[in-house]
């Protein structure tokens, strides 16, 4: 098989983060990958997608990231050499099987890639999953350019067959969508040896007894990592005498260089280069800071290693001052905060007052109000049909239990369709604990794939506990928002014969809900219909409301519409259809409005609305 | 010119933003300069904006702060104009003149400034600037897609990068799908001779 990905050694391609550590657990010698989809880390199991057939490995998109994790493990406690992906919340759904497979350890060898998201770029929370290396006590790996996410990766893997822990390779949303060059190591003929299971249940099944003695064996394993990160070459200090030290890791050593590249400070200040940040390397530490009178730390996110080192001095009596986080006396909030994303300018701004007394402080840019851009449902997206028809029966009555998909789009005005929403499937879980102490009427929303991912668990318990809620199901037949990656219940067409299709209105009928209908998504009049005697009825109900992405239709299922719509009679009429369904193919110019046939994917939605709009032809362009 | 350049690249998903800087910065790399870059594109699809960077010369951050753009790329005039805080002291700007209007706009509730205002305020902040007609050129080329390809063929023409117009052919030919090569090398034709009448 012919891929950039494949290339020999000795090759230098410019990659995507998320490719580099392809890349990195390839030449690793990676027997299998599970994983789910979620912005940044994405692109690392779609890249594998997009290789498979060369037959290295085992790709898996799991259901959940604590099925995905335990799969993983599963397979290398058979020995493989595993790679699991998700984005840094997925952690927490995997968080029960981790914090106990760093006590029984993985044979095989198991790295997992938490990607963070700080500044929230496409996330609901910036939490900080270095917190992870220290709770579950994992070895952690940092890198911060695309070179050092390959590097770091084949790291990771030859660690965590050595030492049998599970490995965390930790990036942020910058690392995994920046590109860079990446120089290309040896490929293995085959992949790593898969190891023969040795049974040994006062090992890997931790009852009690076994899991006390567990503990210390996994903080003598995190000992030997420690002796390893003292030395790593992850791990280094340039720079030459100064005064001024400053320990960086993940990202913000690319600023720090940056910074000290544009201002010439690179003789004022000595660096520790952090990057196998966990366990912490006390004695090259120690030996830093004795070095130095001051240490700035530079980390995204909570300040970890800034109370580390605290700590460290504290224990050790080294005489140094210890900067990071937070302002000083009156002010409240410094250049550097537990608060989105580091800079250029915020780590120019920390390092100025140490190096450079005259160095000017960057000062705000007062940008310009212009009308905005916020993130919308496409045209022709089966979700505003949903959230229009829903809207019109229930309105301000009901509350609307949101989850993570295309569909929390639908928070906007004039749709409003989501009034709480914490993660991956609480919509009704959540949806059903407001409507027992709400006394209101709840509809939540979900995804198929978000359904899969646990939702399912919810519905079962809202059948078992007897809650009352509406349950519309958004089947459009794809993950859409991560980049239409498989789920359960994707068509088998689709999905070839790796996998199999799960009919979701059977899983439904399964999980004992009575009341359950299925609907097209386009179709006004059926669901309202449906939505109308659903709304008079009590306990859990569900709409099943199929219609595929409209980017997914086009693109994978290679379905066209033939239709456009155009406005045929301007007035009042138009104008509130326009108003009430917003789809971003209509325009307004005074009060003539018109729909953009470019944009418009032929839904016809809005002639069902409305007498004004009407169907014709597309011209073929 | 800098040996280290700073360019910041801006527009709306669907518009190919990222598929022109992906281009540009493995041509640079081909042409054996230091290259890093970096886009944020979480909901890109669904009409938001996109906005990515390219660092040449020895940067290794993938982003780039107000006040530090050597060069704005600016795929609509809009997002131009939103972007002008990045600009950096006697920094350039190329642009389109065409708008893709956000959806405040279509539905009638906001007003797009004129094109020539947004050309007077980055007159206002440099004397290095170029509007270009994308859609047009683009046309005139083949398709309007390849209006990008123009702007970044002004971009070379203009003598601020390392490499000229003909490393950027070089990597239409090797990056492209074929179909859409030629279409391309016409556009960034019309881009570097439209060059002339601006810097």
């Amino acid at each position: 098989m012919n891929h950039p990905l494949l290339a020999p050694e000795g090759a230098r391609q410019l990659l995507l983060g998320n490719e580099a550590i392809v890349r990195g657990a390839l030449e690793a010698g990676v027997n299998m990958v599970t994983c789910y989809p979620g912005t940044p880390s994405s692109e690392v199991p779609d890249n594998f997608r997009r290789i498979a057939a060369c037959g290295r490995f085992r790709l898996e998109y799991s259901v959940n990231e604590k099925v995905a994790l335990e799969v993983a493990a599963g397979a290398a406690l058979a020995g493989a050499l595993c790679l699991v992906t998700m984005k840094h919340v997925g952690v927490n759904v995997a968080a029960d099987p981790l914090l106990t497979m760093t006590y029984t350890g993985l044979p095989g060898g198991l790295v997992l890639l938490s990607a963070d998201d700080p500044g929230c770029h496409s996330s609901q929370n910036e939490q900080d999953n270095r917190n992870y290396a220290r709770f579950a006590s994992m070895p952690c790996f940092e890198p911060a350019s695309a070179q050092e996410a390959k590097d770091m990766a084949k790291a990771a893997f030859i660690l965590a067959r050595e030492s049998q822990q599970p490995v965390l390779l930790r990036t942020t949303t910058r690392v995994n969508h920046l590109r860079g060059p990446v120089l290309f190591g040896p490929l293995p003929e085959t992949p790593a040896p898969v190891l023969p299971f040795v049974r040994d249940p006062r090992r890997f099944v931790p009852v009690p007894a076994v899991a006390r003695i567990r503990h210390r064996a996994l903080a003598a394993k995190l000992e030997a990592v420690r002796e390893q990160a003292e030395t790593s070459p992850f791990n280094s200090v340039s720079g030459g005498e100064a005064e001024v030290g400053i320990v960086a890791s993940g990202i913000s050593r690319a600023y720090l260089h940056d910074v000290l590249l544009a201002e010439g400070w690179q003789d004022k200040v000595r660096v520790f280069d952090f990057g196998l940040t966990w366990p912490l390397p006390e004695k090259a530490l120690d030996r830093f800071m004795c070095s130095v009178k001051t240490v700035l730390v530079l980390e995204e996110g909570e300040g970890l290693v800034e109370r580390d080192l605290r700590a460290l001095a504290q224990e050790r009596s080294i005489p140094v001052s210890i900067m990071g986080k937070g302002g000083s006396g009156e002010c409240t909030e410094g250049p550097l905060s537990i608060f989105g994303e580091y800079s250029t300018l915020a780590v120019r701004d920390a390092l100025a007052p140490l190096v450079d007394k005259n160095a000017a402080l960057s000062c705000g840019v007062n940008c310009l109000e212009l009308p905005q851009r916020p993130p919308n449902l496409c045209p022709g997206c089966a979700h505003r049909s949903v959230f229009f028809a829903v809207r019109k029966l229930f309105g301000d009555e009901a509350f609307y239990s949101s989850d993570i998909g295309c569909y929390t789009l639908g928070l906007l005005p004039p749709l409003a369709a989501a009034d709480f929403l914490f993660c991956m499937g609480s919509s009704i879980s959540a949806g059903s604990g407001f409507a027992r102490a709400g006394g209101r009427p709840v509809v939540a929303f979900i995804g198929d794939s978000t359904f899969f991912h646990s939702g399912l668990t919810g519905l079962v318990n809202a059948v078992f506990n007897r809650h009352n809620l509406l349950v519309v199901i958004l089947d459009n037949g794809t993950t859409a928002m991560t980049g239409h990656q498989p789920n359960p219940g994707v068509a088998q067409e689709v999905l070839g014969d790796t996998s199999r299709h799960l009919d979701i209105e059977s899983v439904v009928r399964g999980c004992g809900v009575e009341r359950v209908a299925s609907v097209r998504g386009y179709n006004q009049k059926a669901m309202q219909q449906l939505l109308l005697e659903m709304k008079a009825e009590d306990g859990v109900r569900v709409l099943i409301v199929e219609e595929p992405c409209v980017l997914y239709a086009r693109r994978t299922l290679k379905k066209v519409r033939t239709q456009r719509a155009y406005v045929e009679e301007q007035g009042q009429d138009a104008l509130s259809c326009l108003e009430s369904l917003a789809c971003p193919a209509f325009r307004r110019v005074g009060s003539e409005i018109s729909v953009d046939t470019e944009l418009c994917a032929g839904c016809m939605v809005c002639m069902q609305l409305s007498t004004s709009f009407k169907a014709r032809k597309r011209e073929e362009s | 010119m800098s040996a280290r350049l700073r360019i910041y690249l801006t527009g709306v998903g669907g518009q190919g933003t990222l598929t022109a800087t992906t281009l540009l910065s493995r041509t640079l790399l081909d042409q054996g300069l230091d290259v890093v870059s970096g886009e944020i594109h979480g909901m890109a699809q669904r009409g938001g904006v996109v906005e990515s960077t390219i660092l040449v010369g020895g940067w290794r951050s993938p982003s780039i702060q107000h006040g530090e753009a050597d060069v704005i790329l600016g795929f609509e005039a809009l997002e131009t104009l939103r972007g002008l805080p990045y600009l950096a002291p006697g920094g350039a700007v190329f642009s389109s003149t065409d708008f893709v209007p956000p959806p405040g706009v279509n539905m009638g509730r906001e007003s797009l400034p004129p094109i020539r205002d947004i050309e007077e305020h980055t007159a206002q902040l440099t004397r290095k600037s170029c509007f270009l007609p994308l859609q047009e050129l683009g046309r005139q080329a083949g398709s309007v897609q390849s209006g990008n390809t123009a702007l970044l063929g002004a971009f070379c023409a203009s003598g601020l990068l390392p490499v000229g117009v003909d490393a950027l052919a070089k990597g239409i030919r090797s990056y492209l799908p074929p179909k859409i090569v030629d279409v391309n090398l016409r556009a960034l034709e019309l881009g570097a001779s439209a060059i002339g009448q601006c810097i």
